[in-house]
């Protein structure tokens, strides 16, 4: 008893490197041997999905990139999990970016989807308006033109030259906006600026350090769902790949062709073995610490 | 092929560079660091000059043109962007197709308001002249008038009204959960308001009110500090995937050599460092 004692207030000066050495252990171990951990969907993804889900083949989603490198392990499995669902149902999508890291991250996620896994035909099915700076005043703006704020895309094709914007005047014309977004400028500005004067409905994936700021819109529907984080794009990859392999809805027969990949190629699955882990051994640190606080002071109240 | 193992040794050296700042601070932490600053100060400048300033500031005030049918005022106007387009031949184009001199920069409409945008922008470039550095201030009040009138509108039509609006519900809806649900948000709301309320003493009852508003903000905070560990152990698991990716034989076992690397010139440096701060 009196060498646990000790244990514990030993504890309480660990050097504060052993902590960090023992996270860094504790999330390398389950991504070098992956762990299979049951996925179970929350209300707040499966609104996010089922928003997605129920719009019609021939709707045409705005998808905003607004991340960088950074917050990439979180958004992007979202990203990729996202434009799955949209091309798999036929939806056109117009990508923009508010970050200039995202212009990449856009780049990155459509040749992988678009291009590599359904082969689409870039302008017609879908195109990269690129990155633009201004923050809110060019949500603002797309409200009024897209003309004036895109003139061209991330290619350098006049906007006007692009089929899939001919019908596309402002974003009252999308059909869905959805934000991939790691802080400011970012969802909050999409509901402000866009979804609530014009209408259209918004959601968004976002990083998990924006959840509680993002809730109180979900609550008061001003948000149709978010998908929160890492264990948010954990769950919309698993409901795409349920989604194709029941067959319910909205599904392209080329998209059923893609059923292994989507089954094999899921990063959010992959990383959130490690994600718990890591948790876990948090929550370990955090208790431990405090039977060692107090641990301390009984013994301190002694003498 | 090489381009991208070099790409991977880079991306290993500064992720473990960022890292080794869990051990102490040392060069390779501040190396990074500077790397870091100046590389994403020169990326976000070049990204909005060649997608927003040129395409849609020059763009404007010179949408291409043929040379031969500009008369008049126009005809001075792009003698103006062919001496531009001397000096910056790349930012300001000309193109001759069939024998036809064109000039100007893509297809929209011509637009001189747009030189009240450019004046702005150049007087903002009047800060490093000091003589005249408060034309920039010009600029500055018209950036934030435009910001502050354009926030105001969203934050009081979807913050204030969208929020309160939310916030009217019933107190009993018929099912016990959502009426639990509904008094829960409600004495959150009304409490945490109350807790920022100054103007009467918080003593008695009212003691009660504002302690519950405590409450409910501690376990925002908790769990907004449960959300933020969340985000960096993503974070970790990004770089760490990464450092596995560039562990491998295509790419030179980049993060093996370089970590052994950086950890014994860390621990030379640490050695080397303690004589002289017993002295």
């Amino acid at each position: 008893m009196a060498k646990i004692t000790k244990f514990l207030e030993k504890l309480d000066s660990l050097d504060r490197r052993i902590i960090f050495l023992i996270i860094g252990l504790v999330v390398l171990f389950p991504l070098l041997v992956p762990l299979d951990l049951p996925i179970e969907t929350t209300q707040l993804t499966e609104d996010a999905f089922n928003a997605i889900d129920q719009l019609p083949q021939e709707a045409k989603v705005l998808v905003s990139f607004e991340y960088g490198p950074s917050t990439k392990p979180e958004l992007h499995p979202m990203a990729i999990g996202m434009l799955r669902h949209l091309f798999s149902k036929g939806n056109k999508v117009i990508v923009m970016c508010l970050w200039p890291d995202g212009l990449f991250m856009a780049n990155e996620a459509l040749e992988q989807v678009a291009h590599r896994e359904f082969g689409l035909q870039y302008g017609v099915d879908y195109v990269n308006l690129g990155y633009r700076p201004g923050n809110e005043a060019i949500i603002k703006g797309i409200t009024k033109s897209f003309e004036a704020n895109f003139s061209i895309d991330s290619k350098g094709i006049s906007i006007t030259k692009i089929p899939i914007m001919h019908d596309i005047q402002t974003a009252k014309d999308v059909d869905f906006i959805f934000s991939l977004s790691a802080g400011y400028p970012g969802a909050i500005e999409w509901v402000l600026y866009a979804g609530d004067p014009l209408k259209v409905p918004v959601s968004s994936g976002n990083t998990s350090i924006q959840v509680n700021q993002l809730l109180p819109y979900v609550k008061s529907g001003q948000m149709k769902g978010i998908i929160a984080g890492m264990p948010g794009a954990t769950e919309y990859e698993t409901m795409v790949v349920e989604k194709i392999k029941n067959n319910t809805g909205l599904i392209t027969e080329h998209a059923k062709t893609l059923l292994p990949v989507f089954e094999t190629e899921r990063n959010a699955k992959k990383f959130i073995g490690a994600q718990s882990i890591a948790h876990l051994a948090i929550v370990i640190f955090i208790i431990l610490g405090n039977i060692s606080f107090f641990v301390k002071r009984k013994n301190q109240r002694k003498y | 092929m090489y381009i991208g193992i070099l790409g991977a040794w880079i991306a290993v050296f500064l992720t473990l560079s960022i890292l080794s700042y869990l051990y102490e601070d040392n060069v390779f932490y501040k190396l990074a660091e500077h790397i870091f600053v100046g590389v994403s100060a020169a990326h976000w400048a070049t990204i909005a000059f060649w997608n927003q300033l040129q395409p849609n500031l020059f763009g404007r005030l010179w949408p291409q043109a043929e040379i031969a049918t500009l008369e008049g005022f126009q005809k001075f106007w792009y003698g103006i962007y062919h001496v531009l387009h001397v000096i910056f031949g790349k930012i300001f184009p000309e193109a001759k197709v069939d024998g036809v001199i064109y000039r100007g920069i893509g297809d929209q409409p011509q637009n001189l308001s747009y030189l009240i945008a450019l004046l702005l922008g150049v007087f903002m470039l009047f800060r490093l002249i000091p003589k005249i550095g408060w034309l920039s201030r010009w600029s500055l009040a018209y950036v934030v008038g435009m910001a502050a009138g354009l926030r105001l509108y969203g934050y009081m039509s979807s913050d204030v009204v969208g929020q309160i609006h939310a916030t009217m519900l019933p107190l009993w809806t018929g099912d016990l959960a959502s009426s639990i649900n509904n008094i829960i948000l409600i004495v959150g709301v009304l409490s945490g308001l109350f807790y920022f309320f100054f103007s009467v003493e918080h003593k008695g009852a009212l003691k009660v009110v504002s302690k519950i508003g405590i409450y409910y903000l501690m376990i925002y905070f908790g769990a907004s500090f449960g959300f933020a560990v969340m985000g960096r152990i993503s974070l970790l698991i990004g770089r760490f995937n990464d450092l596995i990716l560039y562990s491998g034989k295509q790419y030179g076992f980049a993060t093996p050599i370089l970590l052994v690397i950086m950890i014994v010139v860390l621990v030379l440096t640490t050695r080397k460092k303690k004589p002289e701060e017993e002295i």
